[in-house]
């Protein structure tokens, strides 16, 4: 793989000293992401009933934690989205409810970030969070399912995602 | 062998480690000198805490961490987090402060967390990152820069040699040069009266003579000591070549000697002749007494 892709420059360097009238010329560059987003706690749904699984402690479940690192301030917001679906799941015998949350949990300023709770937009299932201070912010997004009708979960395992974007302004 | 090379060069290369919790059991102050580690050339550089600030969202509550200067007054280090209003109480920080290596250890004073406003913090953790240098000595290791192979200071004298030999005594006569001798000699001659010389010249002998009767003495001794020695060890020789083994190997035959002496007679009758000869001696006895007490 290697060695074809140096053949394939000799040939148009060949190309383009011998023949080209014209030539374009690449100007390349990398931006490195000033918005780095890790996962530092998967969740862990709960069953506390059989029609219901969730992510609050006291019912065996653990929110799940992300982690948003900025090197830029004022310049990218936080979109964290709970689940509203299983991305996969036995086949279930009726609809599923979902609510979710998401607050923040740890911050590495407290001046800086200290408000980002109080600040944050909410937008059904989505919180929208305004990153204006640099460092590391840690958020943490809580989860519930309830099957519609009292029905139980089927036995299985259960998957949901929670989505977290860092969209620049 | 490359086990060997590598824990070498481990041994002099720089290390890095973290205390444990400083604020353990939720202490807002603490010792340093219980938290850092012995060895020397240790040099902190980082704090590294986290906690959790409860207070009303309306409030301004200020936190700081940070340790007194124990070299002088104020603080070695301090990070202040300021918990503007509306900031939720609840939040957690959790905070990575470099520091200005150098700071000598000995400067870091007592730590602690130190809240201003109407707010408090809970699960406090407050730990030092740091940096040792095994070469802080160069002595520590020979591949250390700066180390010096140890050398052994002897001590030096200036030595008056002449202090050194007793002119009295012949042996310095022994060190001196036919001609030194012979100049020392004119000299003493040149300054005494033929009285004192012929006195020295007496004593002289006489000295003379109490030396070699010493000398002699002192060889005799050594002789005496020497054939003393060589008896002993031609004893200790023929000690060791006696063969003992024959005493080893003989056997006492063994079972019961019996009693072969029979006393024939039941009874032992008094010998007339003794009775008569004790019966004698009873009267003389008796006599003696009696002489005693003049009857």
């Amino acid at each position: 793989m290697v060695k074809q892709q140096a053949l394939g420059v000799v040939a148009m360097l060949f190309a383009s000293t011998t023949f080209a009238l014209a030539e374009d010329v690449p100007i390349q560059g990398t931006v490195q992401s000033r918005c780095v987003i890790q996962t530092d706690t998967a969740g862990v749904f709960g069953n506390p009933n059989a029609y219901t699984l969730t992510t609050t402690p006291a019912d065996g479940g653990a929110p799940a934690v992300i982690r948003f690192d900025v090197t830029l301030a004022d310049a990218y917001r936080a979109e964290i989205t709970a689940p509203t679906e299983f991305s996969s799941s036995p086949s279930l015998p009726d609809v599923v409810t979902w609510t979710g949350n998401t607050e923040v949990s740890t911050v590495s300023d407290a001046t800086g970030m200290g408000a980002y709770e109080t600040n944050k937009i909410e937008q059904g299932m989505k919180d929208i969070y305004d990153l204006t201070a640099t460092g590391s912010t840690w958020f943490k997004t809580s989860s519930t399912a309830t099957m519609g009708g009292n029905k139980a979960f089927p036995g299985g395992n259960y998957t949901a995602l929670v989505t977290a974007e860092c969209i620049a302004k | 062998m490359l086990w060997g090379s590598y824990s070498y060069s481990e041994s002099i290369t720089p290390y890095y480690g973290t205390t444990g919790n400083a604020a353990a059991d939720n202490a807002l102050r603490w010792s340093m000198g219980s938290i850092l580690p012995e060895p020397p050339g240790l040099d902190i550089n980082g704090v590294i805490y986290n906690y959790t600030i409860n207070k009303d969202v309306d409030d301004q509550v200020d936190v700081h961490v940070q340790n007194e200067n124990a070299l002088g007054t104020g603080y070695i280090f301090r990070e202040t987090d300021r918990w503007m209003p509306g900031s939720l109480g609840g939040t957690e920080i959790n905070k990575v402060v470099p520091v200005v290596p150098g700071i000598p250890r000995a400067a870091w004073g007592d730590g602690s967390i130190e809240v201003e406003g109407n707010g408090s913090v809970s699960n406090p953790s407050v730990r030092y990152s740091y940096r040792v240098d095994p070469c802080f000595d160069p002595q520590f290791d020979p591949n250390c820069p700066g180390y010096k192979a140890p050398v052994v200071d002897v001590p030096t004298y200036e030595i008056d040699l002449t202090s050194l030999y007793d002119t009295q005594n012949v042996d310095y006569d022994r060190n001196l040069s036919a001609e030194e001798r012979e100049r020392l000699e004119d000299d003493d001659e040149d300054s005494k009266s033929e009285e004192e010389l012929e006195e020295e010249e007496e004593k002289e002998k006489e000295e003379r003579a109490m030396r070699l009767e010493k000398a002699l003495a002192e060889a005799d001794n050594s002789v005496m000591f020497a054939q003393a020695l060589a008896q002993a060890q031609i004893l200790a020789a023929a000690n060791a070549v006696t063969n003992i083994t024959s005493y080893y190997s003989t056997n006492i035959p063994g079972g019961t000697y019996k009693e072969n002496v029979v006393l024939v007679d039941k009874e032992l009758p008094n010998s007339k002749r003794g009775l008569r000869n004790g019966l004698a001696q009873q009267l003389l006895h008796e006599q003696m007494i009696d002489m005693q007490y003049n009857r």
